[in-house]
């Protein structure tokens, strides 16, 4: 019997396992993804990330537990409410764009003429246009990732899985998607984003769940995380001799960008003391800021934790 | 259902669109009938012009005989064969003989034939032409010469024959093939069916499983099979795939069944208007053996197409795909490679029981029926293990497709194939 609850969860994974022989894949993991929200699912490589997701597109069995898209069990109509950008994608090559979208589409349940439609918008709408009669494999790299983005979202998914959706793609058409994943969340699809890319999710994710050697290690709403975690971390733009850094009981662990460094404070210890010393030093100070961890560490610290 | 039709039309469509199709479909037929009309105006043009000789008559009283007895006819009345000039005895010298090969090499002349003087005790006669492949020739003038020493022989022992060749006519050897149905005069044409429904089947196998094989190959290399299963379960896949390429060669079989058969009857109008009174001889082809090949076809098209989208599967690249496909194939030739024992011995118990196993059955069967009827109960066991067989194979290889498709990297092993089966 499906839980009342449950209704409200555009995702939810229930103690599942996937085991490979010897290998388990995944283990024992649950999660939920409320509608309407933007869920970051992290880990590192060969955490198990793509495994879940294919079991939630049911090219996977799961060997126990079970997997509720919107309430409901999978099925064939449960992969049709949802749309999937898979890490690893390609076109036909020898089949023109338009045709590759209706294809895709009509797998999906839509009508041919509202197929045609809406590629047509999409295409136009990306910058398609000119090439939409043109064969797959005369387009860029870049053109081909968008047209494979538009596969994903041309039935207008329910919950819309997208597996590093930003690789390959330059600053202006990285943009352009980001912009629309907003819009279709406005919409009211939910979004599952898998990727890398910490600071994508921090900006896009409402809420995590990382994941390593297939079990959940952290998860819940991503603003919380990082408040649990207090703000701890010293955000330091400067110019000049960086020595000032190197007090000691003070700073756990460095991380440094150049210009910038981002430093973790040991539990307790106070922040003035490396701006005492940054002034005394003669260190330009442009920016001296107490923040909560970067998601980046937070992944960092936890996966060697459980590595460990 | 919905979404392996969208498979198979997507399959068909993109197939039939193709550059290649329209070149295979069109251009080997208009190939294969540009070389029969090539080499049939190629031979009437021949036939048009009388061949040349002269005859060096050694023992002196042969030419003239062998000359009267050159009896073909060219379609204008003249002789086939003139002979130009008769040598009485023209002695060991040897300037005539280089200037008869002069005049050959020249063509003024197409050959000369040197008759020895011991030609009744068996010394060989000489033919000398510069077209030693012309079978007419050489055959018209064996003839000549074999009636004319006959007739001599028969004269040195006090026999004299008027008209020899009534006496040296061969006999007409009519074949009649006895089948269920009836009798039906044979001039070759159950040889000529039986060639043709082995290629038929033994091309198709091949060419169209091969293809179902790429089809999916290139699918995974092209990484979209995972975006497709997203949507379509693989089964789903696989099998739209194979049904829309069997839809490929029934079309491509189709156009060319339609095109031949006008063809035909254009062909065989032209011929008895440019040579009244000659016939074509009737292919009849038993509407049970279409059946049947049909039946075969069809259960061993999916048997193949199965087993070598299983071996698309498996792989990741060319390489890889060419040795594993190596058995596969040489499945499918063992039956051609046994094609001539089944031919002269298609009831023996070897070539019932070769006809039983599945992986042959497809051609061996239907080759069986196309030579000699067999029992129906041969049939029947033939059909119902090659069924069987197929139904577990399609299985078997639905599981090896829905992991492979997602396996990237080196050629699987087979305890890795194994174990690929048990995953749910």
């Amino acid at each position: 019997m499906a839980h009342p609850e449950n209704t409200m969860y555009a995702l939810s994974i229930d103690r599942v396992t996937k085991r490979y022989d010897s290998i388990v894949a995944v283990s024992q993991l649950s999660l939920v993804v409320r509608q309407g929200s933007v869920f970051g699912l992290l880990g590192p490589n060969g955490a198990g990330k793509t495994t879940t997701l294919r079991m939630v597109m049911k090219i996977l069995i799961p060997d126990e537990g079970s997997v509720q898209v919107l309430g409901q069990p999978l099925s064939e109509r449960t992969q049709d409410v949802i749309g999937y950008l898979p890490e690893e994608r390609g076109l036909y090559p020898r089949m023109r764009v338009r045709d590759v979208l209706i294809f895709l589409s009509a797998l999906k349940g839509l009508s041919q003429a509202e197929a045609s439609r809406r590629s047509g918008e999409w295409l136009e709408r990306l910058g398609l246009s000119p090439w939409s009669n043109m064969n797959v494999l005369d387009l860029s790299k870049g053109m081909q990732q968008k047209v494979q983005f538009i596969a994903a979202v041309l039935h207008r998914p329910q919950l819309l899985i997208l597996d590093e959706p930003f690789s390959g793609l330059d600053p202006v058409n990285s943009l352009t998607i980001k912009d629309v994943m907003l819009e279709l969340k406005n919409q009211g699809t939910t979004i599952i984003l898998s990727t890398h890319r910490m600071d994508q999710v921090e900006m896009m994710c409402d809420s995590i769940c990382l994941i390593n050697k297939g079990r959940d290690i952290l998860d819940g709403d991503l603003a919380e995380i990082k408040k649990s975690y207090g703000k701890n971390t010293l955000r330091i733009e400067y110019s000049g001799n960086d020595g000032f850094l190197e007090q000691p009981g003070v700073i756990e662990r460095i991380n440094r960008f150049g210009q910038l460094v981002e430093a973790k404070l040991f539990p307790g210890a106070d922040p003035q003391a490396i701006l005492k010393a940054a002034v005394e030093r003669g260190a330009r100070i442009r920016r001296f800021e107490l923040v909560e961890p970067p998601l980046n560490d937070i992944f960092i610290e936890k996966v060697s934790e459980t590595d460990a | 259902m919905r979404k392996i039709w969208l498979v198979i039309k997507r399959e068909y469509i993109t197939r039939v669109r193709t550059k290649g199709f329209l070149i295979a479909t069109v251009a080997f037929p208009v190939l294969f009938i540009g070389v029969l009309v090539f080499s049939a105006l190629i031979a009437t043009r021949q036939t048009n012009r009388s061949l040349k000789i002269a005859i060096l008559d050694e023992p002196g009283y042969l030419g003239t005989l062998i000359a009267r007895n050159l009896k073909d006819k060219l379609p204008g009345a003249s002789s086939a064969i003139e002979v130009e000039r008769i040598y009485d005895r023209p002695g060991a010298g040897q300037d005539l003989r280089r200037d008869l090969v002069e005049q050959v090499r020249r063509g003024a002349l197409d050959g000369f034939l040197v008759i020895p003087k011991d030609i009744v005790e068996g010394k060989a006669v000489e033919l000398h032409t510069n077209n030693a492949g012309d079978i007419r020739l050489t055959y018209s003038m064996g003839q000549a010469v074999t009636q004319a020493i006959i007739a001599r022989r028969l004269a040195a022992r006090g026999i004299e024959i008027g008209n020899l060749e009534t006496l040296l006519r061969e006999v007409d050897l009519r074949l009649v093939k006895v089948t269920k149905e009836g009798e039906s005069e044979e001039k070759g044409q159950t040889l000529a069916i039986a060639i043709v429904v082995t290629m038929v089947l033994y091309m198709t196998l091949l060419i169209y499983g091969v293809a179902t094989m790429r089809s999916i190959l290139e699918e995974k290399t092209t990484r979209m099979v995972e975006i497709l299963v997203s949507s379509v379960r693989p089964f789903q896949l696989m099998m739209g795939k194979i049904i829309g390429i069997a839809g490929v060669a029934m079309t491509q079989y189709l156009i060319w069944a339609i095109s031949g058969s006008v063809l035909a009857a254009f062909a065989t109008g032209l011929l008895t208007a440019l040579q009244p009174g000659s016939s074509v001889p009737k292919v009849h082809l038993p509407l049970s053996l279409l059946a049947y090949v049909f039946v075969f076809l069809l259960v061993g098209y999916l048997l193949y197409a199965s087993i070598f989208s299983a071996v698309g599967a498996m792989v990741s690249n060319e390489q890889d795909m060419q040795q594993a496909q190596a058995p596969v194939t040489v499945l499918i030739v063992v039956p051609v490679v046994l094609f001539g024992f089944i031919m002269r011995n298609p009831n023996s118990t070897l070539a019932i029981i070769l006809s039983w196993i599945p992986f042959f059955a497809p051609i061996l069967m239907p080759l069986r029926i196309a030579l000699q009827m067999p029992p129906l109960w041969q049939i029947a066991v033939s059909i119902i293990l090659l069924a069987l067989c197929t139904l577990t194979v399609v299985y078997l290889s639905a599981r090896i497709y829905r992991v492979g498709i997602l396996m990237y990297g080196k050629r699987p092993s087979l305890v890795e194939i194994a174990r690929w089966l048990r995953y749910t």
